[in-house]
């Protein structure tokens, strides 16, 4: 039981799903049809993989909103190095490089610099979407070569290797998280970085290290997300940060950091990916989506709150811990 | 001891008058490089564009020295503005009314946001990223998207639209008094001073006896009311009111309150600083595109400038703790203003090299031009060699449709031997519209061709350019009839409406169910093709039922998924019609990943991007026009208007290799929707 307790907020959500889920197969039960439910996983797994990503992010006390900008650059770069005839091996390590770069500059600036998290990404998120827009000038990337769709393995096989891959990362990150000493270095520095200090951990090392952790989760996600389809868009990735966030905040992760599980995330996902779909399937206006997201996060707020999960009078930065 | 003059240190606490020099350098350049910047006109101008977003930087820099932020003023600037739209015509309010409803609103809003933050204590970065979901996503759900609330009364208008004095825009008076109040409250009373206090140290300031919790409530309801009063005045300006108002003000906000000095952990800041902050940022804009610069290159040099200006104010802090430790205070001062100065500088040189660099490599390449000469220019159009210069704006820079758009045009121009301006938002953005076309009035251009966003908003500042004598077209999408000279239509919304229509009863034999993705729910062309959709189907297909609306978004990966959800939902149906250009290779992919052969895909679309698709037989047809030939013919047009040989009473137009072209009713005609299908497809590379 004493365990259980710890879980009580992911296991708020995971109810919050469950309901939703019993509510639209009562109202349209073709929802729970398998191939609407892999469809489902294949259309958020790029969402998952970067929000697994965040959530490393969010425990450190940090936040990248710069994600989306990163994914479009990377689904670009993609598309150029397949057509210029990358083997695949290859262009896999390549694009996780170039989104690994990009989280790096996040990173150095935001770990070595100790510039705000939120300021740093939110020029990023600009500077690489106008950069981007510039350099393709809106062109797509067409053509490709034949091997570039599904790794060239076909629909079938390909959409297992995309859902497969990102569960398989998250249950492979998720145990890291909670058993290696990498993992509890990524608590510590969310919970109380001076202290975290003292104990020997370098919060700045942390810092870049899941920042740039985040770059190269972006660049595969990218990937994996690219080659569902035959053409490249110039434009990919729009929204992919308020998606991500909310995602992690509503799977209970404390935004203060600290405190959180990637199970959480998982849940958040899952929550706020089956809504768009549920409305459509309900016949309910597709505008209210947005209002609903908000709501529910608002709403994973405050069982923050009354769970007593958050520390009052907090300010934007934790881990801030001297008076300037 | 040399310690720094007082009034220098009560006045730009945080070395804010390394702004002013940044300012004076724009200024200094721009004179040069940009046409028209150095004039009165154009001062006034500037200061209307940034009276909205000025609004907001002045709450936000209260927001900020607390420590706190607020991401949601943006979105309550869509939500008010609809409010104020619907309180006015639907509910037929008197204007004052309804105003004051509006702020009202923006108060209630405002104190949601300081429940969360001040009472219940919750981040105020995740509260305000949910507000900022929840306000647009409830000004969305109020209009259901579509709803353009406009015909605002003159008076009212005369707020955001007027000049006084014949110069001076109205707004810019509110303005003035904004930053009046704000800077006596913030720096001459004690609540002002205790929001320093908090920034420094909330739990400090609560033992100094400050009711803590109390004055941040205040503070973001008072964001919630100045937003709701930005809103008015954006309306006013705008004369529209659509949910999409205010996007991204939040962002340029946040960069000006960040540049002018306040930092972003709290406790420091003033409102000089922001305000300066602001004027740098609006200049570099205002500059960049006098000068002909692309406004992606604003949009990279603002957050160059910005990550610049915090790395400097860490630096800064780092040596100031340095400093104190050491006790030397004045020595250590001196230096410090020394290698702040040092580092500004270079900052402030690396930008202006960029920009020199910039225009140097575009003054030299329109200089080889001008040599390589011998174009039809040189002969024709006489008044002292003048190269006529015709300025395109499209919708939106990035969409690949304005992109093919560009390439008919220039090629036109070199064929003319015209100089062509091709600048516009990167996104959907009526108000950067206006802002661009203010630009090119006081840059002075001959001819002024617009693809409209905003039909009501935009006709003003048109009006404007036609007064000066400019030429003005409209192509692709109209302005209002009295604000253009002609409009180059590639055919009517009722032609595409009609088309589209037409084409899917032809794929489902005149019967069956269908669903449409459209672009955005709010989207104004593909909502009048909508009208015709159905109208046509009243008409002549009674059989054939239109199931589903769903939005993509612009979105190639959004459309497919809401093209799979619709072949679940709705499995009879057997066509999906997509009217948005990257909609339709997004329902294709997953149609065709569906394994589902009976269903087909029409739609409005680009070839190039379907090509795959319609020789694998997924999609019949797409209907679109020559969008190379669009942007040839505007081009030929605008020409055609400046030399006089297309009057407002002829029948046809000489266009180039498009020959003989109709003219009618104020209308250039470019000719009927064409149908791509299988078997042309591939004559076409656009």
């Amino acid at each position: 039981m004493m365990r259980l307790n710890r879980y009580k907020r992911e296991m708020s959500t995971a109810l919050a799903y469950v309901v939703l889920l019993v509510v639209v197969a009562i109202i349209a039960p073709s929802f729970c049809s398998g191939a609407n439910l892999r469809d489902l996983a294949l259309n958020n797994a790029p969402v998952l993989l970067v929000s697994i990503a965040m959530t490393l992010v969010i425990l450190i006390g940090q936040i990248d909103i710069s994600v989306g900008s990163q994914f479009a650059v990377a689904t670009v770069a993609a598309g150029w190095l397949a057509k210029s005839g990358m083997p695949i091996p290859l262009l896999l390590l390549c694009v996780i490089l170039i989104g690994a770069s990009m989280g790096a500059l996040n990173g150095v600036l935001v770990g070595w610099l100790r510039l705000p998290s939120i300021i740093v990404t939110l020029a990023m998120l600009v500077a690489w979407r106008d950069a981007l827009r510039w350099t393709t000038g809106g062109e797509w990337v067409q053509n490709l070569p034949a091997n570039f769709q599904w790794f060239g393995m076909g629909q079938q096989l390909g959409q297992w290797t995309i859902v497969l891959a990102s569960l398989i990362l998250l249950g492979l990150l998720s145990w890291a998280l909670g058993n290696l000493a990498a993992g509890r270095a990524v608590y510590a520095v969310g919970s109380d970085a001076e202290a975290a200090r003292l104990a020997g951990i370098d919060p700045a090392r942390v810092t870049f290290a899941v920042f740039t952790f985040m770059g190269a989760l972006v660049g595969l996600a990218a990937l994996l997300n690219a080659v569902r389809f035959s053409t490249v868009p110039s434009n990919a990735g729009l929204g992919l940060e308020l998606k991500a966030v909310a995602a992690v905040v509503v799977g209970g992760t404390a935004i203060t950091g600290g405190r959180g599980t990637l199970t959480g995330t998982f849940i958040g996902v899952a929550l706020l990916g089956t809504i768009g779909p549920a409305l459509t399937f309900a016949g309910i206006n597709p505008f209210w989506e947005k209002a609903i997201q908000g709501a529910i996060i608002m709403l994973a707020l405050g069982s923050d709150f009354v769970l007593g999960r958050v520390k009052r009078l907090h300010t934007a930065h934790p881990q801030i811990t001297q008076i300037p | 001891m040399q310690l720094a003059p007082p009034w220098r240190a009560r006045l730009f606490p945080n070395n804010e008058w390394v702004l002013l020099l940044v300012i004076a350098l724009e200024c200094a350049i721009f004179s040069i490089t940009g046409n028209n910047f150095a004039t009165a006109a154009n001062a006034f101008e500037i200061t209307r564009l940034s009276v909205e977003v000025g609004l907001l930087a002045l709450v936000l820099t209260l927001i900020i020295i607390t420590g706190g932020i607020d991401l949601s003023v943006g979105s309550m600037i869509g939500l008010a503005a609809v409010v104020l739209g619907g309180l006015w015509r639907d509910a037929h309010l008197p204007i004052v009314v309804a105003i004051a409803i509006t702020l009202l609103v923006g108060i209630v809003s405002g104190s949601l946001n300081a429940f969360m933050i001040a009472r219940l204590g919750f981040p105020p970065l995740i509260v305000t990223l949910g507000t900022f979901s929840l306000f647009r996503g409830i000004a969305e759900g109020l209009t259901r998207g579509i709803e353009n609330y406009s015909g605002f009364s003159q008076r009212f208008l005369f707020l955001g639209q007027g000049y006084v004095f014949g110069v001076i825009p109205t707004q810019l008076f509110i303005l003035m008094a904004a930053i009046a109040c704000f800077w006596w409250w913030l720096h001459s009373t004690i609540y002002g001073r205790s929001l320093y206090a908090i920034g420094f140290s909330p739990e400090g300031a609560r033992y100094a006896g400050i009711p803590v919790a109390r004055r941040l409530a205040f503070v973001y309801i008072l964001s919630g009311l100045v937003s709701s009063l930005a809103a008015i005045i954006y309306v006013a300006h705008l004369g529209q009111a659509k949910s999409d108002a205010g996007t991204g003000y939040e962002l340029m906000a946040i960069t000006a309150v960040v540049l002018g000095g306040t930092s972003i952990f709290g406790g420091r800041g003033t409102i000089l600083g922001t305000m300066l902050g602001l004027f740098a940022i609006v200049i570099l804009q205002n500059g960049l595109r006098l000068s002909g610069q692309p406004a992606e290159l604003a949009g990279v040099l603002t957050g160059v400038l910005l990550v610049g200006t915090i790395v400097f104010d860490r630096v800064s802090m780092r040596i100031r703790q340095a400093a104190n430790a050491d006790k030397q205070l004045s020595e250590e001062e001196f230096d410090l203003r020394n290698s702040q100065l040092a580092i500004l500088s270079g900052v402030i040189l690396v930008a202006a090299l960029i920009v020199t660099g910039g225009n140097w490599w575009s003054t030299r390449s329109l200089l080889k031009e001008l040599k390589g000469g011998g174009t039809a220019s040189n002969a024709g159009s006489g008044a002292a060699g003048h190269k006529p210069v015709i300025a395109l704006m499209p919708k939106a820079k990035g969409d690949p449709y304005f992109v093919s758009c560009k390439q008919g045009a220039d090629e036109a121009a070199k064929e003319l031997g015209v100089e062509l301006l091709w600048d516009g938002p990167t996104d959907l953005d009526p108000a950067k519209q206006n802002e661009v076309v203010e630009a090119w009035i006081t840059r002075g251009v001959d001819v002024i061709a617009v693809s409209v966003e905003n039909k009501v908003g935009i006709s003003t500042v048109l009006r404007k350019a036609k007064e000066k004598g400019i030429k003005v077209i409209t192509w692709d999408a109209d302005a209002e009839r009295d604000a253009r000279d002609f409009l180059i239509n590639q055919a009517t919304p009722q032609g595409i409406g009609y088309t589209l229509t037409d084409e899917a009863a032809r794929i489902l034999n005149n019967k069956g169910e269908f669903a449409i993705i459209t672009a955005s729910l709010s989207a104004a062309n593909q909502n009048e093709w909508i009208k015709f959709i159905k109208e046509r189907l009243a008409q002549k297909y009674p059989d054939m039922k239109l199931v589903a609306i769903q939005p993509s978004e612009g979105d190639r990966d959004r459309a497919f998924a809401e093209t799979q959800t619709v072949l679940k939902v709705y499995p009879n149906v057997k066509l999906l019609m997509a009217i948005a250009a990257p909609a339709v290779p997004g329902a294709a992919e997953a149609v065709q990943q569906s394994g589902r052969k009976d269903v087909k895909v029409t739609g409005l679309s680009l070839p190039n991007m379907n090509k795959p698709y319609i020789h694998s037989g997924v999609v019949e047809s797409i209907v679109l026009w020559n969008t190379v030939d669009l942007g040839y013919l505007t081009v030929y047009a605008a020409k055609a208007l400046i030399t006089g040989e297309l009057k407002p009473a002829d029948k046809e137009l000489r266009a180039g290799r498009l020959g003989v072209v109709e003219v009618a009713d104020g209308e250039v005609r470019l000719g009927a929707p064409f149908i791509f299908n299988k078997g042309n497809i591939d004559r076409f590379n656009f």
